[in-house]
C-alpha cells in the first residue's frame, strides 16, 4: 500500500474543516479563541453565598415601615459611652504630617 | 453579619462579574498570536491596569455558614465541621453517617 502524500492529507483536513465549519489551523497557532468560547463565570459566582435578611437590609428595602435595629442601637450606645469616658476612636489625621504612622517610623 | 474575609470575597465576586467581558476581550487580543506584537503588548498592559478584585483567581469558595476558607466541602459549600453538625442534625438531605 502506497503512503498518502502529506499535501493530500492537508487538503483532506482543510476540506473537513470547511464541511464541519471548524477553523483550519494546521500549525496550531494560538488564536485566543478559548477566552471567547469559555462560558462567563461571573453570573454564577455572585450567587455563591445565600442572601441573608438582616434588619438593616430590611430597613433599606423601603417597604413602608422599619424595624428597630436593637444591635445597632446597642453598638451606638456603647460608642457614646466609650467617648464619654475618653476611650473613643482617635481623631482622623487631617494631613500626612500629623498622622501617627509618620511619627512612629522615625 | 459575615466576617471580613467573606465580605472581601463577595466584593471580589462582584468585581469579577462586572469586569469579566472586558477582561475576556483583552485576554483574547493579548493571547492571539496572529495579531501584531505591538497590539498584543498594549492589551497586556491594559490587563495589568485592572484591580486586584477583578481577577477570577481571587475568588475563593468559603464556608457559607462560618466563612472558613479551608476544609470546605464544595458540594455543600460548608466546612467540614459545619457539614458534620448539619449532617448529624439531618439538615442535609441524603447525607447519613456511615456505620457497618
Amino acid at each position: 500500500m502506497a503512503a498518502v502524500a502529506p499535501s493530500r492529507l492537508a487538503a483532506l483536513t482543510r476540506m473537513r474543516c470547511e464541511i464541519f465549519q471548524t477553523s483550519y489551523n494546521p500549525t496550531s497557532v494560538r488564536t485566543g479563541a478559548k477566552y471567547l468560547r469559555a462560558r462567563l463565570r461571573g453570573p454564577s459566582m455572585i450567587n455563591y453565598y445565600p442572601e441573608e435578611l438582616t434588619v438593616a437590609r430590611f430597613n433599606r428595602m423601603g417597604g413602608g415601615f422599619k424595624i428597630q435595629d436593637w444591635d445597632e442601637y446597642e453598638r451606638l450606645a456603647d460608642v457614646e459611652e466609650k467617648k464619654r469616658r475618653g476611650k473613643g476612636a482617635p481623631k482622623k489625621a487631617k494631613s500626612a504630617a500629623e498622622s501617627r504612622r509618620m511619627s512612629r517610623k522615625r | 453579619m459575615p466576617n471580613a474575609r467573606v465580605l472581601r470575597d463577595i466584593k471580589a465576586r462582584h468585581g469579577v462579574n462586572a469586569n469579566e467581558i472586558l477582561r475576556r476581550a483583552y485576554l483574547y487580543v493579548a493571547r492571539n498570536q496572529t495579531l501584531p506584537a505591538q497590539v498584543r503588548f498594549q492589551a497586556q498592559l491594559q490587563l495589568n491596569t485592572f484591580g486586584r478584585y477583578t481577577r477570577p483567581s481571587t475568588v475563593k469558595n468559603r464556608c457559607t455558614e462560618t466563612g472558613r476558607g479551608r476544609g470546605v466541602i464544595s458540594e455543600f459549600g460548608l466546612c467540614r465541621f459545619q457539614f458534620r453538625q448539619k449532617a448529624l442534625a439531618n439538615e442535609l438531605p441524603g447525607v447519613k453517617k456511615a456505620s457497618w
